[in-house]
């Protein structure tokens, strides 16, 4: 028997919190007037009885376009090759999945309509709305999804998130399809007729349904990719859209791109915004004017202009997902193998001080290897939420670092220590590698660093050939449960830096993935606590903060729905007055 | 002449397909990939390099390059919109970066002429000393400063011109860049003519043409400005290209989609064929302008052309 769907579902589906992330660094304010939006949550069943189409396009016209500052250029708008958070967000602007993210991250019914889940939670059958439609009038069917996944998988496209499909979604086939030992039509995905979809897993995925509005699984129509080609997603022209925005300017790495409410959306009812504006500047003094001057509705704010405009009450700082950390090169650097040389460097490091004195900006100290605010458990809480759990194996302190110190560097019959750290060349990274520095040489008698910055593109291929020694580097969510992070560590994963390797955790990871535990969910929140315990207690990386983004919000806007996973920024339900 | 122009032309081919020999080269011992993503495993990346050539001998990649420029295809990026044709990425930002640039060598030469022609009559007056403190300003304060300046006071403050650069208003928003842009220029040619008008109004010919009853726009026009032209063009030529080929920090300051930022972005990127296209593009402009320039030489001046024609 199949059971009809979503509510339990959804529950076990993470939550992402709105992030409290703020709320300790920065003064007061927090997100709520950004988050207002709680009405969404029934967006589903509301548009799902209203025949969009013919609905009468009432109370748009009044609307506004709502004037968005990006920092980075758009670099794809193809769902299955962008990799990064501002393609996602616009790409999903103008493109539906089966799911969405509702106000509080959870998924919620899109174009799929209701869905069925197998017993043994391998089957998943989508039963696709009727009045979902491109925006070239083709009814939106279950093959744009199977032609979408198929080239997510394709070797020929090589996309990046490719593992979304195969380590993390668990589709039947799609690893071997990756490795080109199988066709890309022999991937677990099918179209029963057009308006049912089936897709077969490995094993259980708890959180398959909060996949799903990841771009990655976003449709493509094959007919109109197959007559615009190569030139797919590079221009209004060879873009289609069936979400509530329909792409009226853009040209490649844009500065300016422009969307307009999608009329025939089946919910568009619901937008309240006449189109949406972005603006990209990446100079922050010129985006901070542009806001004072009302030219844009919201805004980054770096560090340094924090002071000047944290009393104001559009001011908010939004949890971006990305936790910071450094990571030791344990197998290339005999020191660094030494466990007291890594506990002693862990607890050297001030995490308070370079959140409050440095970054200002909200973000909030990390005690733990998942960050906080963005996986919730099965009874709904955050993940990392409890940040004294590992704090015994890394918090500051001064003499307990220095003692750790003492201990290793006579276990190695040195004195003294230097090492190099490789960091990105841009703002934070930058301030924060100086900070760290000084702090692990202030504490850490004998020991010095030196600081080599360079692209994030070097610092990454350096790190995954081993050339380094210590690494500032950062992790952002795919998805919305910890093994985002806790993967990483496995034995020979290409992010595992420090080329740590320990098989008890393998085990753990290897289980909570595909073994019994996958199955439970409560089992296996459990057994993630031990494996995440085993990477505090060896120090195989030193988490330092969960970045916030310091935000203006000009206070006429409301309702637009911000994630540290997947869909950075949601503006299908905001509103400008 | 014509045979002088042929020469250079054929020199000129030569020394661009040199460069894009070397350009290659460097590109190979540049750090990094343009695919080595922490997401990408290592069966993806092999399949990308084999996707693009990359895997071939750099023999191959260069010789397959060149033909494929002679048939205008520049290659596809590997990074904007993957598979970009970089033509059209060069089409929609290269004559905005030549507008902007443009108008701020006209404003800068103009300008500059001008105040060094006040310098160079008004010699050891107020006016000299003013224009000598405006050209010192130009020269050593860098563009952003005025960019940012700028941007601040009549974008911010007064709101007479747009702070961002925009599609809907080229001309209006395009007015503050060429303007931080132009300074620099203005301030060189300030102080070059200024120079040379000094140096040419002191000349034996000059006395001469005025003891003949030469006089007044005449003398300035057709025998002074004309000879001092001749120093001020050589400076003026690089400039032309250095502007009209897009400043990143005053495209990044008034989000100019233009191709400075472009070409930086590449160059972190490792996205090798947008590099070696926009390096090839600036090196024909630059090859191009010195061309013109040895033109005009001998249009400005009948004695570097008579010397040619005895060749």
């Amino acid at each position: 028997m199949k059971k009809k769907l979503l509510s339990v579902m959804l529950a076990s589906v993470l939550a992402m919190s709105m992030i409290g992330c703020g709320s300790s660094a920065v003064s007061g304010v927090t997100e709520t007037e950004t988050t207002e939006s709680t009405d969404s949550a029934q967006s589903t069943d509301a548009a799902q009885s209203a025949d969009a189409t013919s609905a009468e396009p009432a109370g748009e016209g009044s609307g506004e376009d709502l004037n968005v500052m990006l920092e980075t250029p758009v670099e794809s708008l193809d769902p299955q090759q962008a990799t990064d958070g501002t393609s996602f967000e616009v790409i999903a602007d103008y493109t539906d999945g089966l799911m969405q993210m509702d106000a509080d991250g959870q998924a919620v019914n899109a174009i799929a309509e209701s869905v069925d889940i197998s017993d043994d939670g391998l089957t998943y059958t989508f039963h696709l709305r009727a009045d979902a439609n491109w925006s070239n009038g083709d009814p939106v069917t279950a093959n744009d999804f199977v032609f979408a996944w198929q080239r997510a998988v394709d070797p020929e496209i090589a996309s990046e998130y490719s593992y979304m499909l195969s380590d993390i979604g668990q589709i039947v086939n799609a690893q071997d399809v990756i490795d080109g030992a199988k066709d890309k039509s022999e991937l677990g995905v099918t179209a029963v007729d057009d308006k049912t979809l089936e897709v077969k897993l490995n094993v259980p995925v708890s959180y398959f349904l909060s996949l799903m509005y990841f771009p990655t699984f976003y449709p493509v129509n094959e007919a109109f990719y197959e007559s615009v080609g190569d030139t797919f997603a590079t221009s209004p022209e060879t873009t289609l859209s069936n979400g509530a925005f329909v792409l009226d300017d853009y040209q490649p790495a844009a500065t300016a791109i422009h969307l307009t409410k999608n009329e025939n959306y089946y919910d568009a009812a619901k937008v309240k915004l006449a189109g949406l504006n972005y603006q990209v500047i990446q100079d922050s003094q010129q985006a901070l004017m542009s806001y004072q001057n009302g030219d844009l509705d919201t805004t980054l704010v770096n560090g340094e202009q924090v002071d000047q405009v944290k009393d104001d009450p559009a001011f908010a700082a939004i949890g971006a997902g990305y936790m910071w950390y450094i990571s030791p090169n344990i197998k290339e650097v005999k020191e660094l193998d030494n466990l007291n040389i890594r506990y002693a460097i862990t607890m050297a490091l001030n995490r308070e001080a370079i959140t409050t004195d440095v970054l200002k900006d909200g973000s909030a100290p990390t005690y733990t290897s998942v960050p906080m605010d963005f996986a919730a458990g099965p009874d709904g809480s955050d993940f990392s939420a409890d940040q004294t759990m590992f704090s015994d194996y890394c918090k500051y302190d001064a003499a307990a670092a220095a003692d750790y110190w003492a201990k290793g560097l006579e276990e190695l019959g040195i004195t003294e220590l230097n090492l190099t750290m490789i960091h990105d060349a841009d703002d934070a990274p930058i301030k924060v590698a100086q900070v760290v520095k000084e702090q692990l040489e202030t504490t850490l008698p004998g020991l010095t660093v030196d600081l080599q910055q360079m692209p994030k593109k070097e610092r990454v291929e350096r790190m995954q050939e081993g050339e380094f020694e210590i690494a500032l580097t950062r992790w952002g969510p795919d998805y919305a449960d910890p093994m985002t992070y806790l993967g990483m560590w496995v034995t020979n994963n290409s992010n595992n830096y420090g080329f740590w390797s320990n098989a008890e955790y393998d085990k753990i990871i290897d289980e909570c993935t595909t073994g019994e535990t996958a199955m439970d969910p409560a089992a296996r929140w459990a057994a993630l606590y031990d494996a995440e315990k085993i990477v505090m207690e060896e120090a195989v990386i030193f988490p330092l903060y969960t970045q916030c983004n310091a935000e203006l919000i000009s206070t006429s806007v409301s309702g637009i729905e911000f994630h540290p996973v997947a869909l950075n920024r949601v503006y299908k339900n905001a509103v400008k007055n | 002449m014509k045979k002088y122009v042929i020469k250079r032309v054929v020199t000129a081919l030569f020394t661009l397909l040199a460069i894009t020999l070397i350009l290659f080269i460097l590109m190979q011992l540049m750090p990094g990939s343009p695919f080595n993503d922490e997401k990408l495993n290592d069966t993806q990346r092999a399949s990308l390099y084999a996707k693009y050539g990359l895997d071939q001998p750099i023999v191959v990649q260069f010789f397959r390059y060149v033909i494929n420029m002679f048939k205008g295809d520049l290659g596809v990026s590997y990074k904007i919109s993957k598979n970009t044709p970089i033509t059209q990425l060069i089409a929609s930002r290269l004559p905005i970066s030549i507008g902007v640039g443009f108008a701020a060598v006209m404003i800068g030469a103009l300008v500059g002429l001008c105040l060094g022609l006040l310098a160079a009559f008004k010699k050891d007056t107020v006016w000299d000393t003013l224009a000598t403190i405006i050209s010192v300003i130009g020269v050593s304060v860098p563009s952003y400063v005025f960019a940012l300046a700028l941007s601040y006071q009549f974008g911010f403050k007064l709101k007479w011109f747009p702070m961002l650069f925009s599609a809907k208003d080229v001309i209006g928003s395009s007015v503050l860049p060429s303007i931080s842009l132009s300074m620099f220029t203005m301030a060189s040619i300030a102080r070059f003519t200024r120079a040379e008008m000094i140096e040419v109004l002191g000349s034996d010919y000059m006395l001469l043409a005025e003891s003949k009853g030469l006089s007044g726009n005449k003398l300035i026009f057709a025998h002074a400005l004309r000879n001092a032209l001749i120093p001020i063009i050589t400076v003026l030529a690089p400039l032309v290209v250095d502007l009209m080929t897009g400043s990143l920090v005053v495209e990044k300051i008034f989000s100019i989609p233009g191709v400075g930022s472009l070409l930086v972005n590449a160059i972190q990127s490792n996205d090798y064929n947008v590099v070696i296209a926009l390096s090839f593009i600036y090196s024909a402009m630059y090859i191009g302008i010195m061309l013109v320039v040895d033109i005009l030489y001998g249009v400005i001046d009948p004695r570097i052309r008579v010397a040619k024609e005895g060749d």
